[in-house]
């Protein structure tokens, strides 16, 4: 077996430009869960709507958009609506769009499930006091949901944050691309993907506690009755 | 002060109610009974519009409410929304189960529609619905979450949540069936007290006793039709066939 000597220097020499993808990767996903909160919300608002034709249009979007690729969304936005209709986004633009319809497309469920798991009777006796509908949402659906909507929001965010890694194909600079450049010069591979991965997992770590915090602190004001 | 004027109401083919037309004087108790499934529930959520009659009036203190929903007309839709929180404020309700909101405390609860409704200042609300509580006798738990309360303290929390709004109407749709049977009698007191102080109160319930001796009139009610109404004298010597039936398995 060949030897490979680990050559973990090639990190250190390479940080600021690591750095420099982490945070595009960073800025990516993070525009691209504002999407994603956006256009779920929209669609779940949809599914709840009174009229019919308004639930089978939001939920045909729905369901196309959690079964396409991202990658090959991100090809049709980026390279697809430029050839065709000439729509140019730039390719962070781009990246950001496709996390935020496939992000979107997850959330509008976990909105759903999250509304729909509130007991009715909550709203009935909104109503009955005379709340009106916005109120009723605001003031005694929505504060009860959020316990079931935020775990699983942060689970779609750690989703997108992996899913931002494919934009470099379409020559976002984030961190992957970086390792990615960075291991053509040098022929280390090996250690830059794994730093990438490192990355990522205490990524997603914070991420994770940080939701459970908040969870807590949630808890902490809102029980179950 | 109350009139329900031909409701009918359909779930999918299922029809709930049948052209029901009842009048409710003001400060008269109306006690609904009737076997599982014949309609009671859906009768009380027309009269507030929790869940719209398909067709038919209520008229509520002079007032006509009908169902209204355009198909194309949406900010109609809306403007007609906007009306129906008007209706409801004066028109107190409590449920089986209770619907207390989890994550607010007892003071909050019942405060929210005195602010959001009314439109009264928090400190004032706080201190009104102070006084609802008392009644309900719940003064030492003003602070304490819906997950401390045993069921008839939730249910004394929906009760002063439901008068602290002042209301003109009191509609009970079972609010002991889902509690231990100790916490009965306590629940079916806080009425009483409503009873003499003249509240106008429609009340179903499957505690006949207790409907006979609260009530002026009441209401018979099977596969979607009130079959008869009576004073509970006349009730009590039905000779209507199915209303004798239903009493008569009850009361065994
Ligand atoms: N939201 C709904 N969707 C479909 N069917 C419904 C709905 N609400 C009630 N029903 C049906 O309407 C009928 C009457 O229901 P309702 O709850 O009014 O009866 P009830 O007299 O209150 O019975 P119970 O004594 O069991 O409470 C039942 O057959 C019930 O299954
Ligand atoms: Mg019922």
């Amino acid at each position: 077996m060949d030897k490979y000597d680990f050559s973990w220097r090639i990190i250190q020499e390479n940080l600021p430009e690591l750095i420099n993808g982490l945070i595009i990767t960073l800025q990516i996903s993070v525009a691209g869960m504002a999407f994603a909160l956006l256009f779920g919300l929209f669609f779940a608002t949809l599914r709840f709507s009174q009229y019919r034709i308004l639930n089978i249009v939001s939920n045909s979007i729905v369901q196309v958009g959690r079964s396409l690729p991202l990658f090959v969304l991100l090809f049709w936005i980026y390279y697809g609506l430029s050839l065709k209709f000439k729509i140019n986004f730039t390719d962070f633009q781009a990246g950001a769009l496709a996390l935020g319809i496939t992000g979107g497309a997850y959330m509008a469920e976990v909105f759903r499930g999250g509304i729909t798991a509130i007991d009715k009777g909550q709203s009935d006796a909104a109503f009955a006091i005379g709340l009106n509908r916005m109120q009723t949402s605001r003031l005694i659906v929505l504060p009860q949901a959020i316990r079931i909507i935020l775990p699983q929001t942060v689970n779609i965010y750690v989703g997108l944050l992996k899913g931002a890694t494919i934009v470099s194909v379409i020559g976002v600079a984030d961190m992957i691309y970086v390792a990615q450049y960075v291991s053509l010069e040098t022929f280390r591979p090996f250690e830059l993907y794994s730093f990438a991965g490192v990355v990522f997992i205490a990524l997603t770590l914070s991420v994770a506690s940080f939701a459970w915090l908040l969870e807590r602190q949630l808890s902490g004001k809102s029980r179950r009755g | 002060m109350l009139e329900i004027k031909s409701v009918s109401k359909s779930f999918g083919e299922l029809h709930v109610l049948k052209d029901v037309n009842l009048n409710v004087a003001k400060g008269e108790v109306v006690c609904i009974i009737g076997p599982s499934g014949s309609g009671k529930s859906t009768l009380l959520r027309c009269m507030n519009f929790i869940s719209p009659p398909d067709s038919g009036e209520i008229v509520f203190d002079k007032v006509s409410w009908r169902s209204y929903r355009s198909k194309f007309n949406v900010l109609a839709n809306l403007r007609y929304e906007k009306k129906l929180p008007q209706l409801r404020a004066e028109i107190g309700m409590v449920f089986q189960h209770f619907n207390v909101f989890p994550h607010m405390t007892t003071l909050e609860n019942v405060s929210l529609g005195l602010q959001k409704v009314r439109k009264i200042k928090k400190d004032e609300a706080k201190q009104v619905a102070t006084k609802s509580l008392e009644q309900v006798g719940l003064s030492d738990k003003l602070q304490v979450y819906p997950d401390q309360l045993s069921g008839g303290q939730k249910q004394r929390v929906a009760i002063a949540r439901a008068l602290a709004l002042n209301p003109k109407v009191m509609l009970f749709d079972e609010v002991t069936s889902a509690l231990d049977p100790e916490l009965v009698s306590g629940i079916l007191d806080e009425i009483r007290r409503l009873v003499r102080e003249g509240m106008t109160m429609i009340i179903v319930t499957h505690e006949m006793k207790f409907a006979f001796q609260v009530a002026h009139r009441i209401v018979f009610m099977d596969q979607g039709k009130i079959v008869q109404v009576g004073t509970p004298a006349e009730i009590r010597n039905t000779q209507e066939p199915r209303a004798k039936a239903f009493l008569s398995s009850i009361l065994e």
